[in-house]
């Protein structure tokens, strides 16, 4: 499975995004990471280009809060994006929030996956059951 | 005219410049004081000279800031630059003072020294007559350098390759030599006239689990497109890592190795000082906490012999702190300076040997490199990942070096990439650590090594 992953906007914070590639590496995943500071329309070309199955933004700063609003109307515009699985981590929000009311917003904005301060392993685990989930319910349709 | 003189008018010529009045900065500099060059204090050598972080936006806060230092015996000044001028955004930087200004409340991260000007700025430093240092973070640092050495600073940290790849993702790289290169020029020409302007590189990179060998390595070439333009004074410098021991070898390498590299370009007439930051990564939340951690990295930097300290605060977790912090740090540092004596002579001279062996191996390949010049050389090996910085977010940079901690907090590096590791080195350092782990329980290693001091 192909993977395209970075962090979003003008944030400058590279340690997870090491560290994020290495986990996806070493769980078998093909990874295009476009490191630091990308911008969506970066994140929406590199999927295109490589033919990704996962789209994983992560952010620390909390800046993804305003660049997420976008990803639905920029999306729109690309073909063959239809299928691909939107996932976003990290610290979500400027400040503090809770996860109760960051995890529906960011549904909204059209991600599958949200993980606002969840681990990394765990939130990679989340990853593999929804391509299960999805799996299986395709084989059964 | 020379081609440096043209490129200093048409730098100098930039619309948030007031005349800059060449001649009479060139006097202002032939009969500053002594004491506003720090080289002068180096070769007086009494002590450790103790060194905190601090800028403010605006010229009242920073004056105020300096008094507290003042009032806590600081040795040398700091001036932090705000990022928008490290970035060339003067426009900005002028729009962020003037609301700092009017608001009283700081809307910059350090103080904007070309929008504030030299003959503003050069008022403040001549005031307290002590030496200050310019910290910023800037790859295009032309017109600062020429504000800072105008207004009295005779300190100027950075350099092309410790300034750019922990900074940025993508400013070109081969730009920033060039653009240093003017930096270093200009330092040497102003250095005939009084007491050498001294120069320093940022050792602690990303303070993110990096080699000493990395570090070193950086460290000698920096010194090296230095020295090669004529500075006569320079600072190599890394950061507390996480074992004193690492720490020891690590001071006694780069000064033996300094030293070593610096004659084979015939500069040994050039002073060369050991400046160690106290420690650079995450910091604990918990102030006391901060507080021991500082006071730790003060024993060590005496263990390591360096010639200068760099300081942390307690609020260091929460934010930029306040001045009182600020100045608290340097009185606990000059307090535990003051009664440290009878320090023990610790030699490893297992690691010392491991350790030069690796940057021996890498300085070698660098200057195999085909290129004419120095920095080319420097440039290409970066390129092709003989020098490769852990967790650089610069796209130049390969990330294919993984490190990790042993059982004793040293780094080891257990995965070299394209860095000329020699095979002996490379087997003690894997020998030291645990490798039966799957990667997932490395990475959660390396998460817990980053975070050791928390």
């Amino acid at each position: 499975m192909k993977v395209v992953t970075g962090v979003v906007g003008n944030d400058i914070h590279v340690v997870a995004n090491r560290l994020i590639e290495l986990s996806l590496n070493a769980r078998g995943y093909e990874v295009f990471n476009l490191g630091v500071n990308t911008y969506l329309e970066e994140f929406f070309d590199a999927a295109v280009e490589t033919g990704a199955d996962v789209l994983m933004i992560s952010s620390l700063n909390g800046e993804a809060e305003g660049w997420s609003r976008e990803v639905k109307l920029l999306k729109s515009k690309y073909k063959n994006l239809d299928d691909i699985i939107m996932m976003i981590g990290g610290n979500l929000v400027v400040g503090t929030g809770n996860a109760e009311d960051i995890v529906p917003r960011y549904k909204n904005y059209g991600f599958d996956i949200v993980c606002h301060q969840v681990d990394l392993n765990t939130g990679l685990d989340l990853l593999e059951t929804f391509i299960k989930d999805r799996d299986t319910k395709e084989s059964n349709e | 005219m020379s081609l440096l003189q043209e490129e200093r008018e048409i730098i100098l010529s930039n619309e948030y410049v007031d005349t800059f009045d060449f001649a009479e900065v060139a006097e202002f500099v032939k009969n500053a004081s002594k004491d506003l060059f720090i080289s002068h204090h180096f070769k007086k050598k009494n002590k450790m000279l103790v060194q905190p972080r601090g800028g403010f936006p605006t010229y009242k806060k920073q004056f105020a800031l300096y008094e507290f230092f003042v009032d806590a015996n600081v040795d040398v000044l700091p001036l932090t630059i705000d990022s928008n001028t490290r970035l060339n955004d003067y426009a900005t930087s002028k729009k962020m003072l003037r609301l700092s200004e009017e608001n009283d409340v700081d809307m910059l991260n350090g103080y904007p020294l070309v929008n504030h000007g030299y003959r503003t700025t050069r008022k403040m430093i001549t005031n307290f007559n002590k030496p200050v240092s310019l910290r910023h973070g800037t790859p295009d640092a032309r017109l600062l350098i020429e504000t800072a050495i105008a207004s009295g600073i005779f300190e100027i940290e950075g350099g092309p390759i410790t300034y750019l790849l922990p900074y940025s993702k993508n400013f070109p790289l081969d730009k920033a030599f060039l653009y240093w290169k003017y930096v270093e020029r200009v330092c040497a020409n102003y250095s005939k006239l009084n007491e050498p302007i001294n120069r320093e590189s940022f050792g602690p990179l990303t303070a993110t689990l990096v080699p000493p060998s990395i570090t070193i390595v950086i460290q000698l070439l920096e010194m090296l497109l230095s020295l090669e333009e004529g500075v006569k004074s320079f600072s190599v410098s890394f950061a507390q890592q996480g074992s004193m021991n690492q720490d020891i070898v690590t001071g006694a390498v780069l000064k033996k190795l300094a030293k070593h590299y610096a004659a084979e370009i015939d500069c040994s007439d050039a002073a060369i000082h050991l400046v160690y930051h106290q420690w650079m990564g995450a910091f604990p939340m918990n102030k006391d906490y901060a507080e021991q951690l500082i006071n730790m990295a003060t024993v060590i930097a005496s263990m390591v012999g360096a010639d200068k300290i760099i300081t942390k605060t307690r609020e260091e977790a929460s934010g930029i702190p306040t001045k009182e912090a600020n100045a608290k740090t340097v009185s606990n540092t000059q307090y535990t300076l003051g009664i440290l004596n009878g320090l023990p002579n610790v030699v490893d001279e297992e690691e010392e040997e491991m350790l030069t062996l690796q940057v021996k191996a890498i300085m070698e390949a660098v200057f195999n490199d085909p290129a004419d010049t120095l920095w080319r050389k420097v440039f290409n090996s970066i390129k092709n990942g003989i020098i490769d910085v852990p967790f650089s977010p610069h796209i130049i940079n390969h990330n294919n070096m993984i490190t990790i901690r042993d059982a004793k907090k040293n780094i080891r590096i257990i995965k070299r990439g394209n860095v000329p590791i020699p095979d002996r080195c490379y087997a003690y350092d894997k020998a030291q650590c645990d490798l039966t782990k799957d990667t997932t329980s490395i990475v959660n290693d390396i998460i817990h090594d980053i975070g050791i001091m928390q």
